[in-house]
C-alpha cells in the first residue's frame, strides 16, 4: 500500500512538473513565435528540451504498463507512425510553403505552430519510448548505458543544430552527431531478441507490421528532410525539434526494418519454437497440477491431455501398473474401449516390464470390441514406462495415426514429462492412501470408544459373590459386550453378548444391544421372556446378515438359585469342587429368526449354587484363539485350566486364563474381542448359619 | 491367511455349492458373489456342501441368513451337508439345525429336495 502511495505521489509529481514545463514554454512562445539567429533561440531550445525530457518519462511509465504485450505496443507506435505520415503528407499538398516565415507574427501561426509541435513531439516521444522499451524486453545483458548514450547523442544532435542555426561556422559539429546518432541507432536496433519468444502467429503479423511501419517511417524521414510546411513550421519552432523528429523517425525505419528481416528468419524455426515452448509450459502446469490435484483419476486426465500437445500425437492414454494387472485410468482423443483393447494386445506382444521408451512403427493391431474384430493403423505408437524408484506403475501411451512418426525431439520430451507424470501420479496414490488408512484409523478409534463406553466401568461388589471381568478388545472391534443389573437389593441380573460383524458397525449394534438389556431388565425378570423380547427388537432392526449371540441370567442373592437363558452363545461354565460342566439350554440366536420358531426354541435353566461354586461366562474370542498352525485353543483346554486353578480368587483366574490363552496363541494376531466374566458364590453366612 | 474357495455344480434342477478353507469376513463376498449367480440364474434350490471347509466365521454364517429368504420366497431352500463336527459345532450353538436343515452328505439333501 505504501509502495503504491509513492508511486502514485512520484508519478502526479512528475505530471505536474510537465505541465508546468509546458505552461512556461507556452508563455514564452506566445512572446516568440519563431525563432531568429540569437541567443533567445537557446532558451527556447533549453525550455524545448526539458519539456521534452519530461514528457519521455512520463510517457516511459504508459509504454512501461504495456511491456507483457509487446505486438500491442508495436502496434501503438505504428498508429501513431501512420497518423504522422498523414498529418505530413496532407499538408504538404494542401498549403504551400510560407515564405519569410521569420517574419510571420499573427497569434493564430502561434497557436498552430504549437498544436504542430505539441502533436509531432508527444507521438515522437512515445515511439522513441516505446522503442526503448522493446530494447529493454527480454535482454539478458544490461542494455541501458547504449541506448542512454543514444538519447544523450540525441540530445547533443539538437542542441549542436541550434548552435549551426546561430553560429552557421558550427555546422560541421552538427553534421558530426548526426552521424555519430546514426551509428548508435543502427547498433541499439540490433536488440529484438524479442522477437523469438513470440508465437507463430504473432511473428507473422510482425512481418507485415514491420514492413509497413519502417516504410512509413523511411517516408517520413524523407518528407521532413526536404522542405514542406511542417517541416518550416517545426524548424522555426525549434530547429533542434526539427533534428529530434527526424532523428527517431530514422531510428524507426532502422529499428523496424531489422525487425522484419529478424522475424523473417525466425519465421522457418516458428513452428519448433512453438512447440518447444508448449512443451515447457506443459511440463510448468504438470508440476503446479502436482501440488493442487490430489484425485487420481482428474490427475490422470491432465496428464494424457498434456501428452497430446508435449508430443504431438493425436491420442494419449494412461495405464497403471499393480500386482501384475494393469488399468487404464484416462483417454484423451480415443475410445476407451479402443485404448484398453489395445493395450491388452501389446503389453501381450511386447516384454513387460518396459525399462525405456518403445516406439513402434506402422503398427497394426487387432482388437476385439463386442463381438466385433476391428483393426487399428497407427504410423507410430510409443510407449513409455512410468517409473518412480525404479519401480514401475505403468505406462504412459502416445500414438499419431495419420501424420508422420514420432521424431527424436518428441520420443525425448515424452520421456521427460512421463518422469514427471510418474512422480505425480505416485504423489496422488500415496495421498489417497494415507487419507484411506487415517479414516481407517479414526473410525477404529471411534469403534472403540464406543465399546469402552459401553461397558460396565467396575464389577458390583456383594458379599454372597465374588465377581470378576476382564475385556480385551482385538485390533478392530469385535462387538463383545456384557454388564450387571441391580434388579432389587437382593437379585443381580448379568447378560454377555457377542454381535456379528466388526468395526464400526458392530459397535453400534452394540449400543443398541445394551439399551435393549438395560431397558428390559427393569420390566422382565424371566431370562427367556426377556430374549424373546430382546429378539423381537432385534430382527425388526438388524440386517438380514446380522445377529447378536447372548447369555442372560438372574442370580438371587439370598438362596444361590440361578436362573438363565441362552440365544446362541456360548454355553456357561459352571465349576462345582473342581468339575467343569457345561450348561446349555436350547435357544437359538438373536435376529437370526422373526418367526414363533425362536420363542418356542428357548428354554429356562434353573441351577442351585454352592459354596466356592464357580460361573464362567466368556466369548468365543477365547475358544477360538489360535496359534500360528491354526488350532485353536478350545474348550478343553479351557476347562483344564479352570479346573486348575478354581481354588483362586476370581480375579486370579481370569488373569490366568488371559495369560494362558495370550501365550498360546503369542505369535498370531488377536482375531476377536476376549471376554470373560466369572462368579463366584459365597455363602458363608449360610453356612456359618446352618451349622 | 488360510485360503477360501467356492465352486458350484448342476445336479438336476439342484445346485450343489462346495465350499473349501476359511470361510470369514474376508472371503464372505466370495460366496455372496455365488449366490447372487444363482438367483440372477433364478435357481433356488441350493445344497451347500461343507465337507472341506474348516472354519466359518460369523460373517461366513451372515451369508446364509441373507439368501435364505429369497430362496424361500421361491419354493426353494438352502439345505446343508456333510459338516465336520466341529463346524456342525458352530451352526448348533447358534440354534441353526431349528432353521435350517442340516444332513450328512449330499444324497440326503437332494432326495429331500426331491421328495
Amino acid at each position: 500500500m505504501i509502495t503504491l502511495d509513492l508511486e502514485n505521489s512520484s508519478h502526479k509529481k512528475k505530471l505536474e512538473y510537465l505541465i508546468l514545463s509546458l505552461i512556461i514554454l507556452l508563455i514564452y512562445k506566445f512572446f516568440y513565435p519563431t525563432i531568429d539567429q540569437s541567443l533567445f533561440s537557446i532558451i527556447n531550445d533549453i525550455l524545448i528540451y526539458s519539456t521534452i525530457a519530461i514528457g519521455f518519462y512520463n510517457i516511459s511509465e504508459i509504454t512501461h504498463k504495456k511491456l507483457s504485450n509487446p505486438i500491442s505496443l508495436v502496434l501503438n507506435v505504428g498508429l501513431l507512425n501512420a497518423v504522422l505520415f498523414f498529418l505530413t503528407a496532407l499538408s504538404s499538398v494542401i498549403f504551400d510553403e510560407i515564405e519569410n516565415i521569420n517574419e510571420v507574427n499573427s497569434l493564430f501561426y502561434t497557436v498552430v505552430s504549437i498544436l504542430v509541435f505539441l502533436i509531432y513531439v508527444s507521438f515522437t516521444t512515445y515511439i522513441l519510448a516505446a522503442i526503448r522499451e522493446l530494447n529493454f524486453l527480454r535482454q539478458k545483458k544490461p542494455s541501458e548505458r547504449n541506448f542512454n548514450l543514444l538519447l544523450v547523442v540525441f540530445a547533443l544532435s539538437a542542441i549542436s543544430a541550434t548552435l549551426a542555426y546561430i553560429y552557421q561556422g558550427l555546422q560541421f559539429i552538427e553534421k558530426t552527431f548526426f552521424v555519430v546518432s546514426t551509428v548508435l541507432i543502427v547498433i541499439n536496433s540490433f536488440r529484438v531478441s524479442w522477437i523469438a519468444f513470440l508465437t507463430k502467429r504473432q511473428k507473422i503479423f510482425l512481418l507485415f507490421l514491420s514492413s509497413i511501419m519502417s516504410g512509413l517511417f523511411g517516408f517520413n524521414f524523407a518528407l521532413t528532410s526536404e522542405s514542406n510546411i511542417i517541416q518550416q513550421v517545426l524548424f522555426n519552432f525549434s530547429t533542434g525539434v526539427d533534428v529530434y523528429f527526424n532523428l527517431v523517425m530514422l531510428f524507426g525505419n532502422v529499428y523496424f526494418g531489422i525487425i522484419f528481416f529478424t522475424t523473417l528468419f525466425h519465421l522457418p524455426t516458428a513452428g519448433a519454437f512453438d512447440q518447444k515452448s508448449e512443451e515447457v509450459s506443459s511440463l510448468i502446469d504438470l508440476s503446479n497440477l502436482m501440488t493442487q490435484v490430489l484425485d487420481f483419476k482428474e490427475l490422470g486426465d491432465h496428464i494424457t491431455l498434456a501428452t497430446n500437445k508435449v508430443c504431438n500425437s493425436d491420442s494419449a492414454w494412461l495405464v497403471t501398473e499393480e500386482s501384475n494387472s494393469s488399468e487404464l485410468v484416462s483417454v484423451s482423443n480415443i475410445g476407451y474401449l479402443e485404448a484398453d483393447g489395445i493395450t491388452k494386445t501389446i503389453l501381450e506382444e511386447i516384454e513387460t516390464p518396459l525399462d525405456k521408451v518403445l516406439t513402434l512403427n506402422k503398427k497394426s493391431i487387432k482388437v476385439k470390441i463386442k463381438n466385433d474384430i476391428r483393426t487399428y493403423i497407427f504410423q507410430s505408437l510409443v510407449i513409455v514406462p512410468l517409473k518412480v524408484h525404479q519401480k514401475n506403475n505403468g505406462y504412459l501411451f502416445a500414438a499419431k495415426r495419420q501424420k508422420y512418426v514420432f521424431d527424436e525431439d518428441e520420443k525425448k520430451a515424452l520421456g521427460a514429462f512421463a518422469d514427471y507424470a510418474a512422480v505425480a501420479l505416485e504423489n496422488a496414490k500415496l495421498i489417497k492412501e494415507s487419507i484411506y488408512k487415517e479414516r481407517l484409523e479414526s473410525e477404529l478409534n471411534a469403534a472403540r470408544d464406543i465399546q469402552s463406553k459401553i461397558l460396565p466401568e467396575e464389577t458390583p461388589r456383594c458379599d454372597e459373590l465374588e465377581v470378576a471381568s476382564l475385556f480385551v478388545p482385538a485390533f478392530e472391534v469385535g462387538g463383545d459386550y456384557y454388564d450387571f443389573f441391580k434388579l432389587d437389593s437382593k437379585k443381580l441380573g448379568f447378560v454377555i453378548a457377542d454381535v456379528s460383524g466388526k468395526g464400526i458397525s458392530a459397535s453400534y449394534i452394540m449400543a443398541e444391544v445394551k439399551g435393549i438389556f438395560e431397558s428390559l431388565s427393569k420390566v422382565i425378570e424371566n431370562p427367556k421372556e426377556l430374549l424373546i423380547k430382546a429378539n423381537d427388537i432385534l430382527t425388526n432392526s438388524l440386517d438380514k446378515k446380522n445377529f447378536v449371540t447372548a447369555l442372560y441370567g438372574v442370580i438371587d442373592l439370598n438362596s444361590g438359585k440361578l436362573i438363565f437363558a441362552r440365544a446362541g452363545h456360548v454355553p456357561m461354565l459352571v465349576c462345582s469342587e473342581g468339575i467343569v460342566e457345561s450348561l446349555r439350554p436350547r435357544g437359538i440366536g438373536l435376529g437370526l429368526d422373526s418367526t414363533a420358531i425362536f420363542n418356542t426354541n428357548i428354554e429356562n435353566m434353573e441351577i442351585q449354587l454352592n459354596n466356592n461354586d464357580i460361573l464362567i461366562l466368556y466369548t468365543d474370542g477365547v475358544t477360538e484363539s489360535q496359534n500360528l498352525n491354526a488350532e485353536e485353543f478350545g474348550e478343553e483346554r479351557f476347562e483344564n485350566l479352570i479346573t486348575k486353578h478354581c481354588d483362586n480368587e476370581v480375579d486370579d483366574i481370569s488373569r490366568e486364563i488371559f495369560k494362558e490363552v495370550s501365550l498360546f496363541s503369542k505369535d498370531k494376531r488377536q482375531h476377536d474381542d476376549i471376554t470373560l466374566v466369572l462368579f463366584k458364590w459365597k455363602n458363608y453366612n449360610k453356612i456359618i448359619g446352618e451349622v | 491367511m488360510a485360503d477360501f474357495n467356492v465352486s458350484s455344480r448342476e445336479q438336476g434342477q439342484i445346485c450343489i455349492i462346495d465350499v473349501k478353507g476359511y470361510l470369514d469376513a474376508h472371503t464372505a463376498p466370495d460366496l455372496e458373489n455365488e449366490f447372487n449367480k444363482l438367483i440372477d440364474n433364478q435357481q433356488y434350490k441350493v445344497v451347500v456342501n461343507f465337507d472341506e471347509l474348516n472354519y466359518i466365521s460369523s460373517a461366513g454364517l451372515g451369508v446364509f441368513m441373507a439368501y435364505v429368504e429369497t430362496m424361500r420366497e421361491h419354493k426353494g431352500d438352502i439345505k446343508f451337508s456333510s459338516l465336520k463336527d466341529d463346524v456342525y459345532n458352530i451352526f448348533d450353538l447358534l440354534g441353526f439345525p431349528v432353521l435350517y436343515e442340516f444332513y450328512d452328505n449330499d444324497e440326503e439333501a437332494i432326495f429331500k429336495f426331491n421328495q
